[in-house]
């Protein structure tokens, strides 16, 4: 029996073959795979399909529209959350990463939407000439040129790692200045759930916070599968803190949400994106999730009125019974980014190649859904916008409509 | 928050964990005392617990933490939940006993136990499959009571914590050493053959003991959902962990030595965190149980096995 997995590998097989042979002209009828990697299993498990989805919801829309003559779009799932890590996994993501740049019919990826993954993947989708561009994860390390022999050693260090969302290295101290300017904040005491994402957005968020002239009282690692967290929290409750920064993602995220909402129910709390979504509402609940604040690292665009976003958001919920949030948004947008790369190989005749993809990107800007996105020399997107948001329950609308529940407040201060 | 004030609220916090873990740490001493088997399928019991509690509240209709019940209907869902959840454990833990420990009993080495790891697996990733890996929000109808005691706060899930798992403790106690089926425990515990030569059955013995010791891990998996209202099909790992250091602290094998490991392993967490720096937990619980194994090697009340010479 051909199963749908199979038929794929075959249809791809089959174009593979047709690009490495002489034939390989623009007429004929080619089939480009893209490589779509998130975080299905685990905690993050309900963002994550979302991300997939924006994904796969452009590559329809190129296919259905015929926006690149000749081409059809397919894609390959990929899924780095492991049973034994309960969340996104960096080892899976490595053998991921291993798997794509191991079929040649995998032109470029979208992913991974972790950034601990990003960290493992790089170097090899490097050294295996394979672009991705992530919708999510926000770690700046991973495209920073200083630790380019790190996480993209092949190619005289070519970019490898493309974001449709900016890094932490704004998400963070964005936050820090909100949490001055507009909470007033003056002493804070500092979380992190010990992963990549975690730690960096939260040592950014430090930095810029002392530039401010906010006290850190402390700045303390949580180990995510620990269940409890009371006694921590009792020991930041006796320094009398204003507010408590988490950088982190929802695993430890909702037990942070509900053992501080016991032990201080009173001071400021606020996050980046890793609680954002529908896994940090439903396991934390209502009223510990309550007043939150968390960001997210572009403008804010899931539910808006705009023809576009408007008629994404149609598209995806008839397509895939979910309400999209933001990195749904980027993660079309990061779809979209590769389609028109490919879309300019065919019109400029070049073959439709891992490196001739990367070089397009780096020239191409296109008009996605969050507005123009082009790239810096590193992969970095150019625009450096923060969302902020707060939680606050909206009794008509269901929990796993997620967005509905985080209120709007505006773009971050820059840094 | 003044020193004494932050000293009664970290030993609030501390022997409302320690209490958990001494429940916990009790199915695996148990089961040790009586077949020297580590029950690694204990983990999973645990983490399963937690979601026939969630499913229990739910069919009462109690979602989350809005719905807030007071008297004798509170009193009945959570003694309906207890029971529930405790009857299903102990039927996973002798199903487990059943079907799969009593057919390996006569093989030596470690087959028993590595079967024992390989359920824990088993059951854990059918949750994650069967029910999914992300984190649930546990229900809880106790109302959000709070008593003072200059600043230390009390929630009133931790009391009742501390009573329920004192009660079972004292029940097991009585059952042990009271009961003729607990004598019978006592007897097999000592000598499984000379227990059969006087006519004990123990094949039953051992049956009864899976039961408990997974009964036990479904009340403390009822009182965790309460007290973190949360869960999720990892969550059995790190406190399992815990329990079984508790047991081994405590000297494996013996009852009074769960309880007070459990209670020990709570505190040092918890003070662990407030002294040094909660990632330091571990490192400073294992530590101190790797010194106490190496001067006293039976663990603190000493060890009870079986007899096998």
């Amino acid at each position: 029996m051909l199963t749908r997995r199979n038929s794929i590998k075959a249809a791809a097989g089959v174009a593979a073959a047709a690009t490495l042979g002489a034939a390989s002209s623009a007429q004929a009828a080619q089939t480009v795979k893209i490589a779509i990697d998130a975080s299905l299993t685990g905690a993050d498990a309900a963002s994550a399909l979302r991300v997939a989805d924006g994904a796969i919801l452009a590559l329809d829309d190129a296919n259905a529209a015929n926006e690149v003559p000749g081409v059809t779009f397919t894609y390959e799932k990929f899924d780095d959350g492991t049973a034994t890590a309960g969340q996104y996994d960096p080892a899976q993501g490595a053998i991921n990463a291993r798997k794509m740049v191991a079929d040649p019919s995998i032109v470029a990826a979208v992913g991974p939407q972790m950034s601990g993954v990003g960290k493992a993947m790089s170097p090899i989708l490097s050294a295996g000439h394979l672009i991705t561009i992530t919708p999510s994860s926000t770690n700046p390390d991973i495209t920073n040129p200083e630790f380019a022999s790190i996480y993209r050693p092949a190619d005289n260090h070519a970019p490898v790692y493309f974001r449709t969302v900016t890094t932490d290295a704004y998400q963070g101290p964005n936050m820090a200045n909100f949490f001055a300017e507009t909470l007033k904040a003056k002493k804070i005491f500092i979380l992190d759930d010990s992963g990549a994402y975690g730690v960096g957005i939260a040592n950014a968020f430090e930095g810029q916070a002392k530039k401010k002239g906010i006290q850190v009282l402390g700045h303390e690692k949580l180990d995510p599968k620990n269940p409890d967290y009371t006694a921590v929290l009792t020991k930041i409750k006796s320094m009398q803190p204003d507010s408590l920064y988490y950088g982190g993602v929802s695993q430890a995220g909702a037990k942070l949400a509900k053992q501080s909402y016991q032990i201080l129910p009173h001071i400021h709390k606020g996050g980046g994106d890793g609680i954002v979504g529908a896994d940090f509402l439903t396991a934390g609940g209502f009223p510990a999730v309550e007043g939150w604040y968390a960001t997210i690292a572009g403008p804010h665009l899931a539910g808006g009125k705009g023809k576009a976003i408007g008629a994404f958001t149609q598209r995806y919920i008839s397509r895939f019974k979910l309400v999209p949030d933001d990195y749904a948004i980027t993660s079309y947008d990061a779809a979209w980014v590769i389609v028109q790369a490919v879309k300019k190989l065919v019109a400029e005749k070049k073959p439709i190649t891992r490196d001739n993809i990367r070089s397009a990107l780096l020239t191409i800007t296109v008009d996605t859904l969050q507005g123009p996105v082009s790239f810096d020399a590193n992969g970095d997107i150019k625009s450096h916008v923060v969302s902020v948001f707060q939680i606050k329950r909206d009794p008509s609308k269901p929990l796993s409509d997620d967005m509905a529940q985080y209120h709007y407040i505006g773009a971050a201060p820059q840094a | 928050m003044s020193g004494l004030s932050l000293f009664v609220q970290q030993s609030i916090n501390g022997l409302t964990l320690g209490a958990m873990y001494a429940l916990l740490a009790l199915g695996f001493t148990m089961v040790y005392g009586i077949m020297e088997l580590i029950n690694f399928a204990h983990f999973s019991v645990f983490m399963v617990g937690t979601f026939v509690a969630l499913y229990t509240f739910e069919a009462f209709g109690i979602f989350g933490q809005s719905t807030i019940l007071h008297g004798l209907p509170l009193i009945g869902v959570l003694l309906a939940a207890f029971i529930v959840t405790m009857v299903v454990c102990g039927g996973i833990g002798m199903s487990i006993e059943r079907f799969f420990l009593r057919r390996l009993r006569a093989v030596k080495g470690p087959a028993s136990m590595i079967t024992t790891i390989g359920i824990s697996y088993i059951l854990s990733n059918s949750v994650l499959l069967f029910i999914g890996g992300q984190g649930f929000n546990f229900p809880n109808p106790i109302p959000p009571v709070r008593f003072h005691f200059g600043q230390a706060v009390m929630q009133v899930e931790q009391p009742l914590i501390w009573v329920v798992s004192a009660v079972l403790m004292l029940g097991l106690t009585y059952f042990v050493q009271a009961t003729k089926l607990g004598k019978a425990m006592r007897a097999t515990a000592q000598d499984p053959e000379a227990a059969r030569m006087m006519g004990v059955d123990v094949d039953r013995v051992i049956l009864t003991s899976f039961f408990l010791g997974s009964a036990l891990a479904g009340a403390a998996a009822v009182i965790f959902g309460l007290y973190y209202e949360y869960t999720n099909f990892y969550i059995g790992f790190d406190a399992g962990l815990r329990a079984f250091t508790a047991a081994v602290l405590g000297g494996i094998g013996n009852v009074p030595g769960a309880m007070l490991g459990g209670l020990l392993i709570g505190i040092i967490e918890t003070m662990t965190s407030q002294f040094i720096s909660t990632n330091w937990a571990e490192v400073v619980i294992f530590s101190i149980l790797v010194i106490v194994l190496v001067f006293r090697p039976a663990g603190l009340l000493g060890r009870v096995a079986p007899n096998k010479s």
